[in-house]
């Protein structure tokens, strides 16, 4: 179910009550996991009012985060060694030095109520499919968004978080890191990583079962699934929840796109075809007896039925125009 | 970072603008809140560059300043970075020393290390104010990725109190995170 943001105003805020049950039901799923009866129940719970709905989304999403977050650091029992010695350090000092009684919470909660200062730098970039946008960003840090991609920025006093929640983007450092908040380090995430740019101008690309991350200049730390390395200019890496993985000789440049261009190197042409779908709207198929075929060259990406009216020039295969937007590659005859 | 003080005689709007207030608080209490910093953090440096930082959070709030008890409204927020200064400091401390035991091939790089702690820290700061079983339930149930069974029988509790302590902090969690 798709949530309706603008229709969930703040009159809709789930209840505690509602909240809890939707917490209730993402325990209980998770220690029965895979009973269909109790999947169709927690379903129905789900469609019964969009509260609950809301509830469920964000519960998940928030259980999601904690959880991923938790196993990104690398090292068996890292995460929970440090969590707790820390916590315990901390109520120590706490009781050293007495901050006069009070609950003693950090600026967490104070802030959590202040939504200004939040929105003041928070903004979010989108891109349309076949449309690519750059943006400078107030310190100086570039992003270009590539098709169909989007980013929310949270810049402030405390973090300066690029997060790519869709597609594509390139990310040049600014050179500037002068006055507040700019202080603070770039950190930029995607679904499967933390990245730390240092000085650097990189890709980052986020598909459904992996991100993938090209370093131009510069270099890149990168945190994920228990793994943790720097990225060099020149290299690129696949990255899962699993692992970090190099990607020795890519078949494509990753930022051609920011030109206008494809430029591939003995790419199959199933692939070919299915990156330049992420440009177009409709289907582009590729028939299974041509995918295998390779293609190099560079191509531009302005028009791409122009594009893919070249193919027959160079490999046996025809196009076949079921309608402007149904296309199928297949062997030619 | 630093605070920029303006120095504009055109702005009677100015007066009355938060920018103002905030001037008018930096100048009357900022040697008082140094001092008070200084106190608890027995370091002059940090207890400067939190003065300043409690500043700057008040420039960047949108509501307007309560100026009835100032020392009290600076002292809340003042609290709340020396928590964090701290919490800062006890991750790094606690991060550096779990993983001394690690061999050199897979302790993270310094950018990488300084990634993890930040991600530790943010988790730290989700958690703060749960009760340490509490806590503890919800990391094993998170972390090492127990269930709820294997975390009673660790911890020598019963099911059911493992069930309510997960549920408590992811709710804990979620109010943290959605509540306005």
């Amino acid at each position: 179910m798709l949530l309706d943001n603008v229709a969930m105003g703040r009159r809709a805020e789930p209840p505690p009550h509602v909240v809890k049950q939707a917490i209730h039901w993402l325990l209980r799923l998770r220690n029965n996991h895979g009973n269909p009866r109790l999947n169709r129940q927690c379903e129905q719970w789900r469609a019964e009012h969009h509260q609950h709905e809301l509830a469920w989304q964000r519960v998940q999403s928030l259980q999601a985060e904690l959880s991923s977050n938790l196993r990104a650091v690398p090292g068996a029992q890292v995460a929970f060694n440090t969590l707790e010695n820390s916590a315990q350090g901390l109520s120590r000092r706490q009781a050293l030095k007495l901050l006069s009684g009070a609950l003693l919470m950090g600026s967490a909660a104070w802030l959590a109520k202040d939504s200004g200062a939040w929105q003041q730098w928070s903004a979010d970039y989108a891109t349309a499919t076949g449309e690519q946008r750059g943006f400078q960003l107030p310190d100086g840090t570039r992003i270009e968004l590539n098709t169909a991609s989007a980013v929310d920025l949270h810049y402030t006093a405390q973090q300066r978080l690029i997060k790519l929640t869709r597609g594509e983007i390139i990310v040049s450092c600014g050179g500037s890191d002068e006055g507040a908040p700019f202080d603070r380090p770039l950190r930029v995430q995607s679904r499967h990583g933390m990245y730390a740019p240092i000085g650097a101008r990189f890709i980052l690309r986020q598909d459904d079962d992996c991100s993938r991350l090209t370093v131009t200049s510069g270099r890149v730390a990168i945190v994920s699934g228990g793994h943790s390395l720097e990225a060099v200019a020149g290299q690129s890496y696949r990255i899962d929840h699993l692992q970090i993985r190099p990607v020795p000789t890519p078949d494509m440049d990753a930022g051609a796109w920011v030109d206008g261009l494809i430029v591939t190197r003995n790419m199959r042409l199933g692939d070919f075809l299915r990156e330049l779908g992420r440009y177009r709207h409709g289907a582009l198929n590729c028939a299974a007896e041509v995918a295998d075929l390779r293609l190099s060259g560079v191509f531009r990406l302005e028009d791409t039925d122009k594009l893919l009216a070249l193919l027959p020039q160079t490999l046996p295969v025809q196009l076949r125009y079921r309608t402007r937007w149904w296309v199928s590659v297949e062997r030619a005859v | 970072m630093r605070l920029i003080i303006i120095c504009d005689v055109r702005a009677v709007a100015f007066m009355s603008s938060p920018e103002f207030a905030v001037q008018t608080l930096y100048r009357c209490h900022h040697g008082w809140l140094n001092t008070w910093l200084r106190a608890r953090l027995g370091n002059a440096a940090d207890a400067a560059d939190l003065a300043q930082d409690t500043f700057v959070r008040l420039l960047q709030r949108s509501e307007r300043l309560e100026l009835k008890a100032p020392r009290a409204f600076l002292r809340t927020i003042a609290r709340g970075l020396v928590i964090d200064h701290w919490r800062r400091e006890e991750i790094e401390r606690a991060y550096l020393e779990t993983i001394a035991h690690l061999p050199e091939a897979e302790t993270p790089g310094s950018e990488a290390r300084a990634l993890i702690i930040e991600l530790l820290e943010s988790i730290a700061r989700m958690l703060e104010g749960l009760k340490p079983k509490v806590r503890q339930a919800f990391l094993l149930a998170q972390c090492e990725g127990l269930t709820h069974k294997q975390i009673a029988g660790q911890m020598g509790l019963s099911l059911r109190s493992v069930e309510r302590y997960v549920a408590e902090a992811l709710y804990h969690c979620y109010v943290l995170r959605y509540a306005h």
